[in-house]
Formats: structure tokens, sequence, C-alpha cells
């Protein structure tokens, strides 16, 4: 959940007169000269008045500028955090946050993506952009120097960047150096003047002789913080000479004095609430009531805010506040200082809210602060997973770390809050010990966290054996897992929902890839249900991006329809790249090849390989290589498809169960080995396979491939027997296709050609609901489409789309002009003749009537001289009016 | 450099009081004219760079910061 109360809203009501700040004329034109460059980096110690300085000139610039205002939340350490909330506060400038979703947390994090969108949604605007990051310093996680300096030196034309820090900054900016676009103000600029000093007192109404306020100037040295201090205790001073004497002679240093004195004039009500709420990060008035155990915070916060005590509020609604850094930092010195007693209460009071209103990271925060470790680990534990799931494993990390070593014996959930952190960074045999390290716990667990332990272990082991492929693993956990539970707090029931979901994604995906794909589709649209109930849609793009292979059990087209559902879904959230689109990009690729568009097929194919890690699932990987070394072997590359198939063997060997594809992997090989004249090889490689596997359909017809290749067509028609006659397994009825082309093929070797014409019509018969190409290509049989006798309509279509298709690369042919072009809408009819659809048909998938359809029908046919849908097909075709394409029935959005 | 604990004197702008003097348990402070020694052990240079940001988080003046090597100890292999 991004933080938005560090973003200003960008609309705080202008020249709200605060006492005690004046307008730094010269300052602020310093800034507006500095402004002009592309970055400017301010540049000065705590108290400076950066802050100050950063708000009043956004206030003023707001008037020609688009200004996003961001505070980095102290000792941030969650990067996703960080560019969430500042995306939100360029949506929010930029006005793209009316109307659309804010881009939702995913537990794994392409910081290069992010960057980008920030830099595209600054520079939508075509106007002037200024980008205000303040407090830039506490920015605590990996990478935040490189993320940062990618932001500040790719600023779109029109966009500018102030930041402000407390140190100076390793950001590699040396090119906008030497371009002269890096501004700076430093601490020197930031002091104020004696005229300025003079300024500040009289605007607090402080009546002072001039040399009383220099001595006050010298004193403090310009200090902001100082002399903001000193305004808070001056204004309403009976002798603010004799104050201002005694401070000058006093060697203490400025800010402890001024706090000091400025505390000590504060009622005691104030006093209390300032020293008790000083150890949280952010105080509303309801905390502090309960913190101070009274009933008055609301009124001395927003009092305190209007004094300009170094009390700021986050939101329009003034209800969170923060206060200065270095204020708080020294009122808990204070608190330290004199209620060392309260303390660990006063964390614990805190933690308890905390815990209570959804902020269980800075609850376990403060559990560890009272040095509750039993409690601050069971929290953790119970959160961890919810955390991870909301892209805030840097702070887990860091949580867990900050446990003394000592605790693991108490707190034996912090095992599983490791193996949750290992299985984020996939370190696979570090999670399989701490998960054993966490069961072995389970006994000496109390009876009332029993069960949530063990739905913990079992998704999480889940997990683990579904990334290690070890597909019988995860369905033995299965079972367990998804019995529906009873009797459940509110607390197991919302881990168990993150866990549930998790649970069906993982055994989904197994069953994919063990082909069990009815339970597969069943198990992962629950998931994407249970993920949308729980609001959770990196989760449901996951089991829908997967839900694409499963499909195919039922037709490639519905396969493809539910991979361009889930692309669309994921980039809707600018997931169109992520990893976890990749299921579905590959899928798409795959459905596409299997049907004949090489090309769009070679498109998502790209895709896919961009969108998946090079230490990816290896279940993804190896359909990828699959897919690609498909589309080689159809283009006639039959080389390059045994180096993908290669790679594909590799992927497997990499999973410690079988994935189901690996048979069809094993079986092509052996016939691109074939086909290749590599015989030898093929043949060495078939003897190689055990006979319970060589019985399967798959290697039945790759053992055919090679008779064919050895020039035995009768041995060739006896290895495919048994996948003709159903007696060997098959994985899927596109092995039976293959089957028929080879038969087709063996028949014609013996001179069989009516047999070899009722094998190809037996292929055409299967291959046509789906619409299927690559078998025909990957065969060779389809050679034999032309001896076939004309066909029906529909069977011609697909005839023609094989031929197409397969000829799409060789050379253009010479194409007679037409005498009248077509129109566009003409064309768009045009494409959908090839295929089986009726008029009717046509008309829903292109949104007009049906006579529309046959108006523009009678017209293509004029054109184009035909008298029928064949033959306006083939002069389509002739003309190239028809690209290889077959028309989309859905269009993607693509990402960014 | 061995992992013995450390001497250093850190010395800061101003007096510090019993508030400020609760950030620095380890330390014993001195007041030398308008500035402030503090003298402590601290186990390595990551405990002397978090000292550091608490001077710099209080917003304190920093003169100088020196590591005191003990007299009676000669460190053979020092340059």
């Amino acid at each position: 959940m991004i933080d938005t109360s560090d973003a200003m809203s960008a609309s705080r009501t202008p020249g709200t007169a605060r006492p005690g700040l004046i307008d730094r004329h010269d300052l602020l034109a310093a800034l507006d000269r500095a402004a002009e460059r592309k970055v400017t980096v301010i540049s000065a110690p705590a108290g400076s008045g950066k802050t100050s300085l950063l708000r009043t000139w956004a206030e003023r610039a707001g008037q020609d500028h688009r200004i996003a205002f961001m505070s980095v939340r102290p000792g941030q350490q969650d990067a996703q955090m960080f560019w969430l909330t500042l995306l939100a506060a360029v949506r929010s400038a930029s006005g793209a946050d009316q109307g659309t979703e804010p881009p939702p947390a995913t537990p794994g994090f392409n910081a290069r993506a992010m960057v980008d969108k920030v830099l595209s949604e600054v520079g939508a605007t075509g106007e002037p952009f200024v980008l205000i990051i303040d407090d830039l310093h506490e920015l605590a996680f990996p990478e935040a120097t490189e993320q940062l300096t990618e932001l500040l030196t790719d600023l779109p034309p029109q966009a500018h960047a102030i930041v402000g820090t407390r140190r100076d900054l390793p950001l590699r900016l040396h090119q906008l150096r030497l371009a002269g676009e890096l501004a700076e103000i430093r601490a020197g600029q930031l002091r104020f003047s004696e005229d300025e000093t003079r300024e500040l007192l009289a605007s607090a109404g402080i009546a002072l002789p001039g040399h009383v306020a220099a001595l006050l100037h010298q004193r403090t040295e310009g200090w902001a913080a100082g002399l903001r201090l000193a305004a808070l205790s001056l204004a309403a001073h009976p002798d603010p000479e004799r104050f201002i004497a005694e401070f000058s002679g006093s060697d203490r240093t400025v800010a402890e004095y001024l706090m000091a004195e400025m505390l000590e004039r504060q009622p005691p009500e104030v006093q209390g609430l300032l020293l008790r709420t000083s150890l949280l990060d952010r105080v509303n008035s309801e905390l502090a009531d309960l913190l101070t155990d009274g009933t008055g915070s609301e009124r001395i916060l927003l009092d305190l805010e209007d004094a300009n005590a170094f009390v700021v509020s986050l939101d329009p609604g003034r209800t969170w506040f923060r206060y200065h850094r270095m204020f708080s930092d020294l009122l808990r010195l204070e608190l330290r200082r004199t209620l060392p007693g309260d303390i660990p209460e006063l964390h614990r009071l805190a933690a308890h809210w905390l815990a209570e209103h959804g902020q269980a990271a800075d609850a376990i925060g403060h559990l560890q602060a009272a040095g509750d470790w039993a409690e601050a680990g069971r929290l953790l534990t119970d959160h961890a997973l919810s955390l991870t799931l909301d892209g805030r494993a840097g702070t887990v990390a860091v949580l867990l770390r900050s446990f003394p070593a000592a605790a693991g014996k108490d707190s034996p959930g912090l095992a599983l809050v490791h193996a949750i952190a290992d299985l984020d960074q996939v370190r696979l045999d570090q999670a399989d010990a701490h998960l054993q390290v966490a069961s072995s716990y389970a006994a000496t667990t109390p009876p009332g966290r029993q069960h949530r332990l063990r739905i913990a272990l079992a998704s999480l082991g889940l997990m683990l054996m579904r990334l290690r492929g070890n597909f019988e693993g995860v369905f033995e956990q299965a079972g367990a897992l998804l019995a529906p539970a009873t009797g459940q707090s509110s607390a197991d029931v919302a881990l168990g929902s993150d866990l549930r979901a998790v649970a069906l994604l993982n055994l989904g995906v197994t069953e994919a890839w063990s082909l069990r794909l009815a339970d597969s589709e069943r198990h992962l649209l629950e998931g994407a249900a249970v993920a949308r109930r729980i609001g959770r849609p990196y989760l449901e793009v996951a089991c829908l991006a997967h839900l694409g292979f499963a499909s195919t059990i039922h037709s490639f087209a519905l396969a493809r329809q539910r991979c361009e559902e889930a692309i669309a879904l994921a980039a809707r959230y600018g997931w169109g790249a992520d990893p976890v689109t990749a299921p579905a990009l590959a899928a798409l690729a795959n459905a596409l090849i299997w049907t004949g568009q090489f090309d769009r097929g070679e498109h998502w194919l790209d895709r896919a390989r961009r969108a998946t890690r090079a230490d990816g699932e290896p279940g993804i990987r190896l359909l990828v290589c699959l897919t690609s070394a498909l589309l080689q072997a159809a283009r006639g590359d039959h080389h390059q498809a045994l180096e993908e198939f290669a790679a594909a063997r590799q992927m497997q060997a990499l999973m410690v169960g079988e994935h189901a594809l690996t048979s069809r992997v094993t079986a092509w090989t052996m016939a691109t080995h074939a086909r290749l004249g590599m015989v030898n090889q093929a043949r060495a490689a078939l003897a190689a396979i055990e006979d319970r596997q060589a019985a399967v359909g798959e290697i039945r017809n790759a053992a055919a491939a090679i008779r064919l290749a050895e020039q035995d067509p009768a041995a060739a028609r006896r290895e495919l027997q048994p996948v003709l006659d159903g007696t060997a397994p098959v994985h899927s009825y596109l092995t039976r296709v293959e089957a028929h082309l080879l038969d087709a093929l063996a028949c014609r070797d013996l001179g069989d050609e009516r047999t070899s014409r009722e094998a190809m019509e037996r292929a055409l018969s299967l291959a046509e609901a789906d619409r299927l190409v690559l078998p025909f290509a990957m065969t060779g049989a389809w050679e034999l489409l032309g001896a076939l006798p004309s066909q029906g309509t529909s069977r011609a279509a697909l005839v023609a789309d094989i031929l197409d298709a397969i000829r799409g690369n060789a050379t253009a042919r010479p194409a007679r002009g037409l005498a009248e072009e077509l129109s566009a809408s003409e064309l768009r009819v045009l494409r959908y003749l090839p295929t089986n659809l009726t008029r009717p048909e046509i008309a829903a998938e292109l949104s007009v009537s049906a006579n529309t359809v046959s108006t523009h029908i009678r017209r293509i046919y004029a054109k184009l001289g035909a008298a029928d849908r064949s033959s306006a097909v083939q002069r389509g075709r002739e003309l190239r009016l028809l690209s290889a394409v077959a028309p989309e029935r859905r269009t993607i959005t693509e990402s960014r | 450099m061995g992992d013995d604990p450390v001497l250093y004197q850190i010395r800061v702008s101003g007096h510090l009081g019993p508030t400020l003097l609760t950030a620095f348990p380890v330390f014993v402070p001195q007041q030398q004219g308008a500035e402030t020694v503090l003298t402590g052990l601290l186990p390595d240079a990551a405990a002397l760079y978090g000292v550091l940001a608490k001077i710099e988080a209080l917003g304190l003046d920093l003169l100088e910061v020196r590591k005191v090597r003990p007299r009676h100890q000669q460190d053979p292999r020092s340059t």
C-alpha cells in the first residue's frame, strides 16, 4: 500500500502565510535561476531550511509548472514503495490519476521499467514539469543510486528536477555537469542573513533593537532551525532581550538549548504529547491520545502546525502529522532522559494500534524496540507473505535482521519468514532448509497457531516444489492444502486467502506442465477468482497467464483468446513485459505458430523471450525454446530447430520431475535428425529410449520419420499403426494429426495414392477445428495437398491457408493489377473469406450488419472478377491482398 | 588492524547538555572552551560511522575525529 501522504498534494492553499516564515526573495530567486538547469541539488545539513525553501518555491512555481512533490520516508528500504509514491505524485500532478487506477505493488520489481514509466508520465503532458524530491539521503535500498541517476539523467525536455539532501550523494551526474545542466545550492546560501533574521523576527511579531537581532544572528550563525526555534520561544516571551543575551552567553549547542527553552514554554500536556509521540514515524490524534492517555491531541497538533513548530501535516485533511526529523530525534533523547521507564509501554501501545490499523511493518518495528521479540516474531510470521506480495520484501529483510540471534528459538515462525524471503529470491536450497526447521517446531507451537503454521508450511512447500519442477511433490501437498478449513480467526482468513491463492496458482501451473489440463484450468480459474476477491492483481494475472496453455485442452482458439485477455489485463497494470506475463506470451506464440501464423507468432515469441528472466522458471523457458524450435522447423530451418530442441532439453535437466512436453521434444529432435539425413544419430537416440516410453505415440511418430528417412515406408506404416488405431497413448490429438500425415507420406512412397489421399483427408479433418498448419509444414506433407480433389469451402480455405503460410517466405509472385482498388472495409471483409465463417458470423466479428457484409462481398467479387468465395480468395492471394495473418478476433492493448 | 576496540576522540562545537549526551552513552564528555570532546571506545569503524550519522542527524558541528593510539602498545606491523 503506497503512502500517499508522502506526496504533497499539488494544491495546498497558496499564500497561506504561516507565522515565522518569511519570503526569502534572494534565495527563491537563486533557486529560480538554478531550476533553469535540468537538475538542481540542494545539499545542506539538518535544519538548514531545505524543506521550507522547497515548499515555498513549489507553491509559487505551481502557477506555471506542473509540480510533483514528494519526501522520502525515513529509512526507506523498499525501492518499489519509493517509486510507486513518486509515480503517484507525478500522476497527481499530470492529472493522469483521474479515471485510471494507480499501478499496484508487485512481489517482483523491475526498476528499469518503473523508471521508464515515471519518465514517460512526466513527459506525457508536454508541459513544463518539475519533480521535487526531498530527503533523498533517506533512500536505504541497494541500487538507489543507480536508479536515481537514471531518472535524473533521462529527464524529458521541459522537465526539471530539484532534490534535497542532507549530505552529498554519490549520484553520477557528470554528464549533466559537463553540459552545464547541473546546479547546486549549499548550506552557505541557505543561511539567513542579518537582514533576513530581522525580517523573521518582525514577521513573528518580535520587536527587538537591531544590535540584539544581530546577536541572535551571530549566535545561530544564520542556521534556519535555530532561528525558528528561537522565534518560537521569543514570540510570547516577557523579556526577549534577556533571553537572547543569556542564549548568547551560553556555550550550549544551539539546537539543544533552544529546544529545551521551547519545550519549557509549552503547557504540560503539549510537552507530554511531543515527548511521548516522538518515537512514532507519523502521528495522528488517535495515536497521540492513546500514548498520552488524554483526549485533546487533535487541537494540540493543529495548533503546533499553525505555529510552525516543526510539525507538518501530511494530508489535505490534516489528520496525519510528522515532526521534523531533527526535532523528533531531540525529543526522543529528552524522552529517554526524563521518562525512560515509559518507553517500552509506549512502543507497545503504538504497536498494537498500528497492527490493528493494517500497518504491520511499523508495528513490528515498535515491538522490536520494546524488546517484545516473541510477539514481534509472531506478527512478522503472520504478515511476511502479505508484505512480500505487496513488494516489501526489503522491509521484511530488515525486520528479520533486527531480531537477535537467539530469537529463533522462541519464534520458530521466523524460520518460515526466512523461507519466504528465500523463495522470493529463488534461493531454493536455503528455503528448503528453513522450511525443515519450521516444520520441526510445528509440534511445539501453541494449538491456536498450529493450523496457520501447517497451512503456511504446505503452501510454501508447494511453491518450492513447483519452482524445482518437482511435480509429484506438488500433487502430494496439494490435497491437504485445499481442503476447506473451518473455525478460523480473521487473521487466519486473511493469511489463508493469500496462501490459498498462491497455492492454487502453483498447483494449477504444475498441473499444466503435467498435462492435467482440465484440473489445471479449474484451479487456475479458482486462483484468479480468489486473487481478484482479495485484491491481489499480480496473482490474478499470474493465474490467467498460465490459463492460456491449460486452455489448449479445448482449442487453440480458446487458448489464444485467454492469452490475449491475460496480456491485456497485465498491460493495464503496466506489466506487459514483466515475467508474470511470460507464460501468456509464450502460449500465445505457441498457439499462433500451430495455426500457421508464423510472423505474428515470432513477434510474440520475441516478447516472451524478453519477458523471461534468465534465471526464471525452467517450465516457461522450456516452452519458449520448444516454440522457437517449432517455428524454425516450420520455416525449414532444421539446424536451428535442433539447437532450440537442445536448449529445451537443458531446461528439462533443471527440473526434478519430467515436464510433459519433454517427450515431444525428444520425439521431434529425433525426427529432425532424420529429416536432415542424420539417421544414425536418430536411430541411436531411439534405441536409448526404454520400451515403455517408446510405445508413446509421439515416439512412434519419430520412429516412423526415421523409417521414412531410411527409405522404408512399409516399416514406417507399421510404426504408425498403434497411433492410428488408438492403442498407443498420445499426449494430444496433435500427435494423431502428425501420424496421419506421416502415413500419407509413407503411402505415397509406396505408390498407394488412394490411401495416401485418404490419410491426408483424415489429417485435414482433424486439423480443421483448430485450423492447424504446423504439422503439415513440419512433416513436409503439405506437398501432397495439391493432389487432393477440390474441397468444400471451409476445407479449401484451410488448405489455402496452409499453402500460403508455407510459401509465406517464398519470393513474391507477380501480381496482376486491379482495375479498381478495394476499400479498407472491403479488405477487412476479404480477410475473413478464407475462414469458414458465415456472413452473419463475419458481421458479428466486424460489428456491422449482415447486409453490410453482403454488400461488401458483392463489391469484392465484382472488383476481383470472382464468381464465388474460393475464387475470390484465390485472386486475393495472388494479388497479395491477404497477408499471412488471419484476422484477429480481439485487439490487444500493448503496454507502453 | 586487529579486532580490539578502538579509542576515539570526537570534538564538536558547543557544550552538550544532558539531553544530547543520552545519544552518546559510550562516551565521556569533556568541555574544552566552547567545545566538547567526547572520548570513548568503539568496537570498529562501522560503529564510528553510526556515531557520525547521529552527529549529523542532531545538527551538531563536527570539528575533529581522532583515533587515539595507545602509548604502551606498538603494533609490530605498523608502517
